[in-house]
């Protein structure tokens, strides 16, 4: 018994000695911070943590060390933005174009079959080879000879010869008229990135190419890599002014950007209480409020309530499936189920008050806004809808800001009083909440209700409605669940059905659900006025049925709507300059169309709580200081990582 | 030659059909889903770049015929067994043209390094605490260890992650939040002790609960051989307690504990995929989620084969196994 029992004791120190001594040793292969050993770094880079700029991943790699992205695989979040560049961006804050490798915006012809680029001097590539215009026509002819790398059909499509007539001009000569043909070179999130021609030019299967050794063109050069795909570390050019990052900023950014995928909301809070990450995309509401309080030098785009980035150009919605024979392709049952919901209570409830609210389907930013949230302020307050033969009505209700903020003084947040204040921080007005007006719509339809108050449908069946949902995608959960419960109020069930994002993204594509929570769709929008981007796929045309995918028709209709004024709407478009006066007359006649059919029941903005730590780095904008955007897994986040330095003195234990 | 002919061969016939079947209703199967590989990729790319509509027909085109999908799928089948006997699992649709091969042998290491060291770290602890434990039930010792691996047996066991995570990665910061090692693979000590540090809480998660799974079974086991006649003649002749417990009760409760051991190794290549989302850690586990959710049937087919034929192949040596363990099964 002695002999057991001092075995036993001798493997138990022997144990708690190894797990003891494991966890307090200094890692020589791991970063180190200058604070407190509670806060010690164990980054898995043997770079010196005031060096090294952390940011979120997004999510792990299947393969790392391969740089074609020209390539359809997984998106490459940070990655393209500091390596890759192309002619221009979108900053997605302020609307304002970059002319990048373009040394000015892209010169069109009358009738838009031509485009003359003029590029930029001075930026070379990371093996000192400046970049020219060999380098342009070759990418776009390499693309085009390869059909299946991204870009390569519609450049296929629209290209019929591309030259240079000197090192730094470009012309382009079109098959078809195309007034917005370069926004395949201009960034939102992605474009076509530029392929060095005198090491592509060598290449026998540009398909299978990995690109490895990496020749950059962004202000930083790959460094190194977690074989299983956890984290990148990138180091900053010695030459990064010779980058158009460097030159349009003229800040050098951190020596070494690090990505790295840490996993769910939970462990990026834990990661960043342990200042081993120092700006992350986004968490969910609970996670965020334990960063708040466990991370005293993080803070989100807001420095207090309502805390998150507003300005993402997307929004939420209530999809029905338009193609489907059901009750649900009557446009009054589909105003009766809007008026039964109540914005506020959804807004605050169950998104904690953190979005701004959006009754037409353009997210409500405050460019966006300006250009047509507030010009069509008027239409939606003197908008009525006719509930009886000859019995108009208003739903609009303009005081929903008001509310939210009466709201959010409850919970003792602090909120302006300037209603044009309030506005930009709650968005614009909604729907009435008016469940008399929606039962007087349903019951001139032929729905009745039974002696438990539930509706019935016209052919007297108990009215359901199933709605898909994927949970991982949390605001547009909580606002099902929000929906659940207020429609259920009302005499109404709803039964969700909660899906992975995968499969719910192909129900959602093939048309197999009755009613869906989702975003995008027509309710994105674009940083400029141009709403071409978002509205083009629901032309009839590129209609497709219930039961195949709009993925492989390249439809963006996945409501199936059928609309021969949304066509004309699009037609018209299409035509016109992205910057002719009549694009956002054109834009607005596109939502009061989808206001008046309600095709789909828009709620409100992206939010995101893209998080900074400033614990060792400072410079991110903020609400206070917008000078660019901060979604820094955009493509044009190159410009707003080169604004990130050091926080100058780190205080002991701060 | 009778045992070749009456118990081997039929038994490795039997392992050619399972694997056979196995890889082939894994072919079939996740053609069955909506969706398709290209559609994915479609999908995909719309969400982040102008996607022209009037282009997509001939990109759709382009892309079946690089992802091998553009003939019928009993043409891609011949063609899969083809390439599968070369030792070419094709490429991953949801990372082309990185061949499936590659990414597996990226994760698999990891995986099978990690369930396979906890698998025999629990199968040695839970037989040999379950054995002593069944064999003096009585001891005090023996009933707190009894009590304690009874109450951590139903912890589910992404709780029991969970809070390792939450104790010795935030509330005590010592141990690394992700990945499997720092720094390059080299053959330092330091590259191998950063090893260590990364699987260190990993596998504590797994060995306590399988161990605890173990030690009950082990322990039930020994209670019925302790109470057998030749364990209570032993006993009478005077023996020491360690040569019964190892001789007379552990041979004779080896039997099941040799499946289960040959079974859970052979699940190994199956992946952990809660330890890799909990823990950060590599693996193939989270591939094959992926590629499950991404349509890629090459990465699930090259995945699930490793898994078919690893466990097809335990299940095999462990029936190979049982004449040499069992005198009894030798005689028939």
């Amino acid at each position: 018994m002695k002999i057991r029992f001092d075995i036993i004791s001798w493997l138990i120190v022997v144990g708690l000695s190894s797990v003891l001594s494991l966890g307090c040793k200094d890692q020589p292969g791991t970063t180190e911070t200058t604070s407190s050993s509670s806060t010690k770094s164990q980054l898995p880079v043997d770079v010196p943590r005031q060096d090294v700029f952390v940011v979120d991943q997004i999510f792990r790699y299947s393969i790392v060390e391969n740089f074609n992205l020209w390539m359809p695989g997984p998106p490459s979040p940070t990655r393209q933005g500091l390596i890759m560049d192309t002619l221009w961006y979108i900053d997605q804050e302020t609307g304002e174009p970059i002319n990048a490798l373009a040394s000015q915006p892209p010169i069109y012809n009358k009738d838009f079959t031509q485009m003359t680029v003029k590029l930029r001097s001075g930026v070379y590539w990371s093996d000192r080879v400046e970049f020219t215009a060999d380098d342009l026509v070759f990418t776009v002819n390499n693309l085009k000879s390869h059909l299946g790398m991204n870009w390569s059909t519609e450049l296929d499509l629209f290209v019929k010869k591309v030259e240079k007539l000197d090192d730094y001009t470009v012309v382009f000569d079109l098959n078809l008229p195309n007034p917005r043909f370069h926004y395949y070179f201009e960034v939102r999130y992605n474009a076509v990135w530029m392929q060095p021609k005198h090491i592509w030019q060598e290449v026998e299967d540009p398909m299978t190419f990995k690109f490895n050794p990496l020749v950059s063109l962004g202000a930083y050069e790959y460094a190194d890599a977690d074989p299983a795909g956890y984290w990148e570390l990138f180091k900053r050019r010695d030459d990064w002014q010779r980058t158009t990052a460097g030159m349009l900023t003229e800040k050098e950014g951190p020596p070494y950007i690090m990505t790295i995928f840490y996993g769910g909301s939970e462990r990026k809070a834990i990661a960043m209480a342990r200042h081993e990450l120092d700006l992350f995309m986004n968490v969910d509401y609970e996670a965020f409020q334990a960063v708040l309080q466990k991370t005293p030098t993080a803070r989100s785009w807001y420095k207090s309530f309502p805390w998150a980035y507003p300005n993402e150009l997307n929004g939420r919605y209530f999809g029905f499936n338009l193609g489907q024979d059901t009750v649900l392709n009557n446009k009054q049952v589909r105003w009766a189920l809007t008026l039964a919901l109540d914005i506020v209570d959804l807004q605050t409830e169950y998104i904690g008050g953190v979005a701004r609210v959006t009754a037409i389907p353009q997210p409500a930013t405050p460019r966006l806004m300006e250009l047509y949230h507030d010009p069509l302020e008027e239409w939606l307050k003197s908008f009525q809808i006719e509930i009886e033969e000859g019995q108009f009505y208003h739903p609009y209700d303009d005081s929903v800001t008001e509310r939210i903020a009466n709201w959010a003084k409850t919970q003792e947040y602090n909120v302006p009083t300037d209603a044009s204040k309030l506005r930009l921080m709650f968005g614009t007005g909604w729907w009435k909440h008016d469940l008399k007006v929606a039962e007087r719509l349903l019951l001139n339809n032929g729905f009745t209700r039974n002696a438990n108050g539930q509706w019935l449908k016209p052919d007297g069946k108990l009215w359901t409605i199933s709605m898909i949902v994927a949970p991982d995608e949390v605001d547009i959960y909580r606002l099902a669940i929000g929906a659940q419960d207020q429609w259920a109020d009302f005499g109404l069930k709803l039964e969700l059905e909660t899906l992975q994002r995968d499969p719910y993204s192909t129900r959602n594509y093939m048309g197999e659900f009755e009613a869906i929570s989702s975003w995008g769709n027509a309710t994105s929008g674009d940083a400029t006025a141009d709403k071409w981007q978002s509205i083009f796929g629901l032309h009839s045309r590129f209609y497709t049925p219930v039961g195949k995918s709009t993925a492989g028709s390249g439809s963006s209709n996945t409501l199936r709507i059928k609309s021969k004024e949304m066509d004309s709407i699009i037609d018209e478009l299409d035509r016109l300059h992205p910057e002719d006066q009549r694009v956002v007359e054109l834009g607005q006649a596109f939502m009061k169309l989808w206001i008046e059919n309600m095709y789909s029941i828009v709620t409100i903005s992206f939010k995101k709580f893209v998080t900074t730590d400033e614990h060792y780095w400072t410079g991110f904008p903020t609400s206070e200081n917008p000078f660019i955007q901060p979604l820094y897994w955009f493509g044009g986040g190159r410009f707003t990582l080169q604004h990130v330095e050091p926080v100058s003195q780190i205080a002991p234990n701060r | 030659m009778n045992l070749l002919k009456s118990y081997l061969l039929p038994r490795i016939a039997q392992w050619v059909i399972t694997v056979f079947i196995g890889i082939t209703v894994t072919f079939i199967i996740p053609r069955l889903i909506p969706g398709d590989p290209v559609e994915r990729t479609l999908s995909s790319l719309g969400s982040l770049q102008t996607l022209d509509p009037r282009a997509v027909e001939s990109l759709k085109e382009a892309l079946a015929d690089l992802y091998g999908l553009d003939g019928t799928q009993f043409d891609q089948y011949i063609n899969f067994w083809k390439r599968l006997f070369k030792g070419d699992l094709g490429p991953s649709l949801s990372a082309f043209p990185t061949p499936v091969i590659e990414i597996i042998a990226k994760g698999l290491p990891w995986t099978v390094g990690l369930l396979t060291t906890s698998t025999l770290i629990s199968w040695s602890l839970g037989i040999a605490l379950g054995t002593l434990a069944g064999y003096s039930p009585k001891r005090l010792w023996w009933q707190i260890v009894d009590k304690a691996f009874i109450s951590i047996y139903p912890i589910p066991h992404y709780i029991l992650a969970l809070i390792l995570v939450m104790v010795f990665s935030y509330y005590f910061p010592i141990f690394p939040l992700v990945g499997g090692a720092s720094g390059k693979p080299t053959l330092s000590w330091t590259y191998i002790s950063s090893i260590f540090e990364h699987s260190l809480l990993p596998a504590t998660s797994l060995i306590v609960l399988s161990t605890a799974f173990r030690f009950i079974m082990a322990k039930a086991l020994t209670t019925t051989v302790a109470g057998s006649d030749y364990v209570g003649y032993a006993e009478t002749a005077g023996l020491s307690k360690w040569r019964i417990v190892l001789f007379y009760v552990i041979q004779n409760t080896m039997l099941p504990q040799v499946t289960d051991l040959g079974l859970s190794l052979g699940a190994v290549f199956s992946g952990a995929l809660i330890i890799e989302i909990v823990f950060s850690y590599p693996g193939i586990g989270y591939s094959l989620y992926m590629g499950v959710f991404q349509a890629d049937f090459n990465l699930i087919l090259g995945i699930t084969i490793f898994s078919i034929v690893g466990i097809a192949t335990a299940a095999l040596i462990v029936d190979l196994s049982y004449p040499l363990l069992d005198p009894r099964v030798r005689y028939k």
